[in-house]
Order: structure tokens, then C-alpha cells, then sequence
């Protein structure tokens, strides 16, 4: 077993040539990789592409320029001269094409890539009698046969990007989250587009080497969104790509010796395969996470139901198959609803069943004066008899506060529903300690008043008064309260404006 | 135009009880108002007060919890067409290789057939509407070369070769200069002459008393609505934007100089 793990990973790494693909797939990928959380997050993946397509045009142009002028064959800072070059015109013409017309810069990137790419193809064909290019070569990279110039350059290019991004880190930032604002305090704009497009060409050139000129687009771009996966900070994103582009290279050259395949083809099947991985299991934006916190969710109205229910059944404890009775809704959801319940000590669960604890109880109270409120209104405005109960059941877990409130002193702050149901004072104002408006108050409560208002000055009534509400008369629309032997009759305007707090013996 | 016969109805619009929700939280509440023909009515309240949510009901994109809209007296179902709807300027791709012309035919495109062209008097029909908004001379220009103003002319058209009695309008003075801001009020009132009613989402309050023959003041609830002099109550203003001060200091030197 030990024998078999060294025959698997240890004895590659005593192979000249794995290790160095090693480090030169590692230094191109995490370079990649940072630079890609920029590229992907300005939306340009597919300035990736163009730029690998176009270089073989500067690759085949510096080869034909030094073969012609000085008769030096395959003269290799020549290339990657021409294709710095090249993929600097590229950048130079799309963002040309895209100012100066209306055509939009993705349409740009597609037309001009393919002509410099095309001009290349031409170039190597013509000259196929002095041009001893491999196009495979280009097209698949070769990242196991890496030559020690390649090396070098990969890791020129990395340092000098890597140090780019850190030092103006703040400033590639801003400009890819807000690029108007940037330019307003000062940041020179364009050249920072200038630097990041710059850069994103060299990056490109020194991967084509490794991993070939359809696979670099994946090396820029899949690591940066597994990391975007993961992360809601930009500098984080571009650890954890670097550290992506990392794990990429080194499993997937592993693969590729002990499948003996391609080595640009196994890294980014690793890469990719890495990134189905993460997609499915990362916990905030991943497939299972989402589906998991669909599956906990349980809907509002249901809890709502359930309290009610409870509510309704007298302050005995409820037994789960009688709740089942009244709700009609998958039992898997109702356990789940019941639990979650009694976790939000909303529900009290003992022997008998479930009992509603204290705060259980106000809510429930709230939305069951909601739903007969919404009974009353509907029964004002003349909704069809036979609906109104049903309407009323979806109405009611419209309960906001503030919603209710209004609908209440609409109604005229009626103390039964349209078929004599009392309807239940507002259990989170009308309560032990609380100041609230007299209209709220329930026949047969006692109360202190605490303030008067403008429209309630010549009613008689006084701060510190002890009141009783005695009843309503006149439809509801006029408050009778006695205030020791004297009775005062209050209008809905004046009893909203004068404010009171229960006192003595109310339930 | 089609506007003139509906005009002896008695209510272009008429919303009752409407209540949308997007959660326990109301969008709307018991909204109720009623919009005769022929008048130009506003809509204002501060940002999520609603304004586009009664917007999006009354064309029906979003079914109420509770409550109607009928549009010159049938319900909304049985309303299609008859309401046009013309968008903010952000909305538009204005490069898409269109031109003016174009533009007011597709009011048509509803109503011919797939297998036939416009005919004659879909052609008549956009003549009309580009006239009564001054942009006959431009019927060959791509969008994107007019102006701010012109630009919402050509969709006031569109909405005319709809052939739509109740034109709604979403915010037309949006990030437009006083010049092009009389233009179009121009063309609103050329609708509205027409027996077109309209009704437009606004959010500048020193201008809504004298361009709207009545005023809807909505933040969530219907706060107001009515003859401007009514609705831009200082109170009623200061309740609804909770005191803020920039617009009333606005208003009170409007009211100050008149």
C-alpha cells in the first residue's frame, strides 16, 4: 500500500521535467487566477480568450520577422515580444472599435480577436516553407516538455502583475466596482484599464505555453469563480483563486502522468471538476446549501395557522393530531413548523400537546384580531358574503402593526366583528405598562390617563383621572367612561387623543 | 381619435379597496379612488411609498390581495389594450437600430395579425399620433439621435397607436432640462384634449399643482386625492415625507411668490 501511494506521488517529483512543470504551472496559474477575480467580476472572460486566439498571429510574426531579417529560427523573446504586441493591439483596436461606433464591446472582442487570429493563421500558412511553428503546440500547450526560457518568463510576468495588484490593490478595486465614482475623486481611470488589460496579456502569454490557447481562458477564469463561490471579500477571492490555480496544477499534473495524457487537458479537467465540486457544496452559494435552506424554510403562514389554531382551542394544551384537523398542510411541514415554534419559545410542548407560551399568546392574539379586523373591513366595503371567511384567512397574515393600526381606526376601533366575534385589543400596545390611545380600550377596563390631547380638552377629563369604560353607544362612535360617579361620553376623534395606561384588575 | 367616444363614461379609472402585499407588510393598502375621463392626474409620494406598485396594478402585472380595478367601467381582464403604458427613459436600449416611425407602429403590432402587414390604416394611425406629437418630421431618425424630450414624445405616440383611452406614464420629467419639460407637458395636454386620460407617476412637488388637474398623494395608503390646491397641504406633506424640510421650504416659497 505504502509501495503503492510512493510508485503514485512520490516518484514523479524525482522526475527533472514534473517539477519543473510544477513550478512553472503553479507561478502561471496562481498569476492567472488573481488577475482572473478582476476579469471575471468586469465581466470581460472573453477578453481572455481573445487575446490567447490573437497572440499566435505576434508569435508567428516575431518567429518570421527574425527568420527573414537574421535568419534565426524559432527566436523565442522575439515571439513573445510579437505576441505581447499582438495582444496589446487587440486590446488597443476593441476598445476602439467599441468608442467610436455603437457597436457593444463583447461584439468588439469577437470581431477583432477573430481578425488578428485569422491574419495569424494566414501569416503561418503562407509562410509555411520558413515557419516551423507547431500550431498544436500553441493550441494545446504543452506543460510537461516546459522549456527553462518559458520558466522564466512565467515567473517575470507573475512578479511583475502580482506586485501591479498588490500595490495598487485599492485602486483595481474601485475601478471594477465603480469606475464613475473612481474618476470622480481622481483615480486615472483608463490607465488603470490600461494596466489591467496590459496585464491580463502578459498573464495570457506566459500560460499559453503550459496549458495551450483554449485552455488559458479556463486557467483566468475558473479558479477566480470557485473562489467568488466562497467569498464575499475581494482580497479573500483572490487568496483562495491562487490557492484553486495551485490545487489545479498539481492534481492535474498527476493525473496526467498516471493517465499519460495531456497536461494542460488534466489540469483543467481538475480545475473544472473543482469547481463542480465547490458549486455543489459551498455553503452560502452552493446548489446544496440553497436547497437545504429552502427545504428548513417553513412558510410564515403556517406558523401563523398553527398559533391561531391553538389560540382558538382555549389554553389547554393542544395534541399535534388535532392541530393536524384544522391545517391542512404536509405533516412533514407541521412537525417542522411545530418545532420550530417551540424553538422560538412561541410553544410550549408537554405531555398533552402544545400549549402557547406567553409570547406565543400575543402573537397569536395579534393575528387573530388581524383576521376578524379584516372580517369587519370586508364586511364594510361589501365583499361577498360566502368569501368573506376565506378572504379574510389570506388577509390576516397581513398583520403589520402600522397596517392594522390604520384599518382599526378606519373601522372605528369596532369591539366585535360583523357576526358579534369580539375582536381582541392589541395585545403589544394595550398592555400592563403601556401608554396607549383611549379609543383602544375594551368595555369594562379600568385605566389612568396620562395625557390629553388638543381635541380632547373640553371633554373634562384630567391626567390622573381613574377610568372606567363603560360601554359603547351611538354604533360604537361615541366612548361612555365614568370617572367616579360622573359619566363623560367621547367622541372617536377626542378618545384618540387622550392617552391612558391600564390599572386595578384587568385581564 | 378612439379617446373621443369614451368620454361621455363617467370613470376612466377606478380603483376600490385595492390591497397588494409582498409579505405581512402591505405595499398597498385600502386604496380607493375614481378618475373621470379626460383629466391629467399625478401621482406622488416619496420613494417606496407604492407609486409603482399601483402603477403595476392597474396594468395588471400584479394580481391584489384584495380589491378591483375596473378601467371605463369593465374589469381589468376584460380591459386589455385599452391602457398604454409608456416607460422611463432608463429603460430603453436606445441603439437599438429603430426608428421613430417603428417605434409608434408597435402600438399596432397588437392588433395585426402575425401573417399580415400593417395595412393602411395602422399607417394612419401613426401619422396621426407622430402630428399630434410634433415628431412628424423625424419619422426616418433611429431613436438615439433625439433629444431627452423627444424620445418620450415618440412613446407618447406609441401609446396613441395603441389606440388606449388611459395613458400611464412613468416618471416623463425624469432627468430632463425645463426646455424639454414644457415640451412634453405640451404633448400631455394635446392627449388630454383629445379625451385621453393620463395618469403620471411624478416626484417634483414645486411643479404637480400646475400640471396636474388632480393629485393621488400615496405612501402606502391613500394619504390624499384631489385638486392639487387640496392634496399639497403643508401638513398633509409633512406627515407623508416625515419633515422633509428641503421640499416644504420649496413649496412654502412657491406659495410665498403667488
Amino acid at each position: 500500500m505504502i509501495e503503492l501511494l510512493h510508485t503514485a506521488f512520490i516518484e514523479p517529483l524525482g522526475q527533472a521535467f514534473f517539477v519543473k512543470s510544477m513550478i512553472g504551472g503553479t507561478i502561471a496559474a496562481v498569476v492567472c487566477s488573481v488577475i482572473g477575480c478582476l476579469v471575471i467580476l468586469r465581466k470581460m472572460s472573453f477578453l481572455g480568450d481573445a487575446l490567447s486566439h490573437a497572440m499566435i498571429a505576434g508569435v508567428s510574426g516575431g518567429y518570421l520577422f527574425m527568420k527573414l531579417i537574421f535568419d534565426v529560427e524559432a527566436y523565442a523573446p522575439a515571439m513573445l515580444i510579437g505576441s505581447i504586441i499582438a495582444a496589446v493591439v487587440t486590446v488597443a483596436l476593441i476598445g476602439f472599435v467599441s468608442n467610436i461606433s455603437r457597436i457593444k464591446e463583447d461584439t468588439a472582442i469577437g470581431i477583432i480577436y477573430t481578425g488578428i487570429f485569422a491574419a495569424g493563421v494566414v501569416l503561418v500558412s503562407v509562410f509555411h516553407e520558413y515557419i516551423h511553428i507547431d500550431i498544436v503546440h500553441f493550441i494545446m500547450g504543452d506543460v510537461l516538455g516546459i522549456a527553462d526560457s518559458d520558466l522564466w518568463v512565467a515567473a517575470i510576468v507573475a512578479s511583475i502583475v502580482l506586485t501591479l495588484i498588490i500595490l495598487f490593490f485599492r485602486y483595481f478595486q474601485i475601478t471594477a466596482f465603480d469606475p464613475i465614482m473612481a474618476a470622480s475623486i481622481g483615480i486615472p481611470v483608463v490607465l488603470i484599464d490600461y494596466l489591467l488589460t496590459t496585464s491580463v496579456s502578459l498573464v495570457v502569454v506566459s500560460a499559453v505555453s503550459m496549458v495551450g490557447v483554449i485552455l488559458v481562458v479556463g486557467l483566468l477564469i475558473t479558479p477566480a469563480a470557485t473562489a467568488y463561490l466562497l467569498s464575499d471579500r475581494l482580497d479573500r477571492m483572490m487568496l483562495l483563486a491562487a490557492l484553486f490555480g495551485t490545487t489545479s496544477v498539481i492534481g492535474g499534473l498527476y493525473i496526467s502522468i498516471w493517465l499519460d495524457s495531456s497536461g494542460g487537458g488534466a489540469i483543467m479537467l481538475f480545475c473544472t471538476f473543482q469547481f463542480l465540486f465547490v458549486l455543489a457544496v459551498a455553503p452560502r452559494y452552493g446548489m446544496i446549501a440553497k436547497k437545504l435552506r429552502r427545504m428548513r424554510m417553513i412558510p410564515q403562514e403556517l406558523t401563523e395557522d398553527i398559533l391561531v389554531t391553538i389560540l382558538r382551542e382555549g389554553g389547554k394544551p393542544v395534541s399535534e393530531q388535532v392541530i393536524k384537523g384544522y391545517i391542512h398542510s404536509h405533516d412533514k411541514y407541521l412537525s417542522k413548523g411545530l418545532r420550530l415554534l417551540t424553538q422560538d419559545e412561541m410553544l410550549i410542548s408537554s405531555d398533552g400537546g402544545f400549549k402557547l407560551s406567553d409570547s406565543g399568546e400575543k402573537e397569536a392574539v395579534r393575528i387573530l384580531r388581524a383576521h376578524r379586523l379584516w372580517e369587519t373591513y370586508l364586511q364594510k366595503v361589501g365583499a361577498p358574503e360566502g368569501q368573506v371567511h376565506s378572504i379574510a384567512h389570506h388577509l390576516e397574515h397581513l398583520h403589520d402593526n402600522e397596517a392594522i393600526g390604520y384599518i382599526d381606526g378606519m373601522l372605528g376601533h369596532p369591539e366585535e366583528g360583523p357576526h358579534g366575534e369580539s375582536i381582541p385589543a392589541d395585545p403589544l400596545q394595550v398592555a400592563k405598562g403601556k401608554k396607549f390611545q383611549l379609543s383602544l380600550l375594551r368595555t369594562g377596563s379600568e385605566a389612568t390617563v396620562t395625557a390629553i390631547g388638543e381635541r380632547a380638552k373640553k371633554s373634562g377629563l384630567k391626567k390622573g383621572n381613574c377610568i372606567v369604560l363603560e360601554s359603547r353607544v351611538d354604533d360604537g362612535e361615541t366612548w361612555v367612561v365614568s370617572v367616579g360617579r360622573r359619566k363623560i361620553r367621547l367622541d372617536h376623534s377626542a378618545s384618540d387623543d387622550i392617552e391612558v395606561e391600564l390599572s386595578g384588575n384587568n385581564h | 381619435m378612439a379617446g373621443k367616444k369614451s368620454s361621455n363614461l363617467e370613470s376612466a379609472l377606478q380603483v376600490k379597496n385595492l390591497t397588494v402585499s409582498y409579505g405581512p407588510k402591505p405595499a398597498l393598502l385600502d386604496i380607493s379612488f375614481d378618475i373621470p375621463p379626460g383629466i391629467m392626474v399625478g401621482i406622488i409620494g416619496p420613494n417606496g411609498s407604492g407609486k409603482s406598485t399601483l402603477l403595476k396594478s392597474i396594468l395588471g402585472f400584479i394580481e391584489p390581495d384584495f380589491g378591483s380595478v375596473n378601467v371605463f367601467g369593465n374589469p381589468l381582464a376584460e380591459s386589455k389594450g385599452k391602457v398604454a403604458y409608456v416607460p422611463q427613459r432608463g429603460a430603453v436600449d436606445w441603439d437599438f437600430p429603430v426608428t421613430v416611425e417603428q417605434v409608434a407602429l408597435m402600438g399596432r403590432y397588437g392588433k395585426i395579425a402575425w401573417w399580415k402587414n400593417p395595412g393602411k390604416d395602422d399607417r394612419d394611425l401613426v401619422d396621426e399620433a407622430l402630428k399630434m406629437v410634433k415628431m412628424e418630421n423625424f419619422r426616418k431618425r433611429q431613436i438615439g439621435q433625439l433629444s431627452g424630450g423627444q424620445q418620450q414624445r415618440v412613446f407618447m405616440a406609441r401609446a396613441l397607436t395603441q389606440g388606449a383611452d388611459l395613458l400611464l406614464l412613468d416618471e416623463p420629467f425624469a432627468g430632463v432640462d425645463a426646455a424639454t419639460e414644457r415640451a412634453i407637458l405640451d404633448v400631455l395636454e394635446a392627449a388630454k384634449k383629445n379625451g385621453q386620460t393620463l395618469i403620471v407617476v411624478h416626484h417634483d412637488l414645486a411643479t404637480a399643482a400646475e400640471y396636474f388637474d388632480r393629485i393621488i398623494l400615496i405612501k402606502q395608503r391613500l394619504y390624499a386625492y384631489g385638486p392639487p390646491e387640496k392634496v399639497l397641504d403643508t401638513d398633509l406633506l409633512s406627515e407623508v415625507y416625515e419633515g422633509n424640510l428641503r421640499v416644504f421650504t420649496e413649496l412654502k416659497a412657491k406659495e410665498a411668490a403667488v
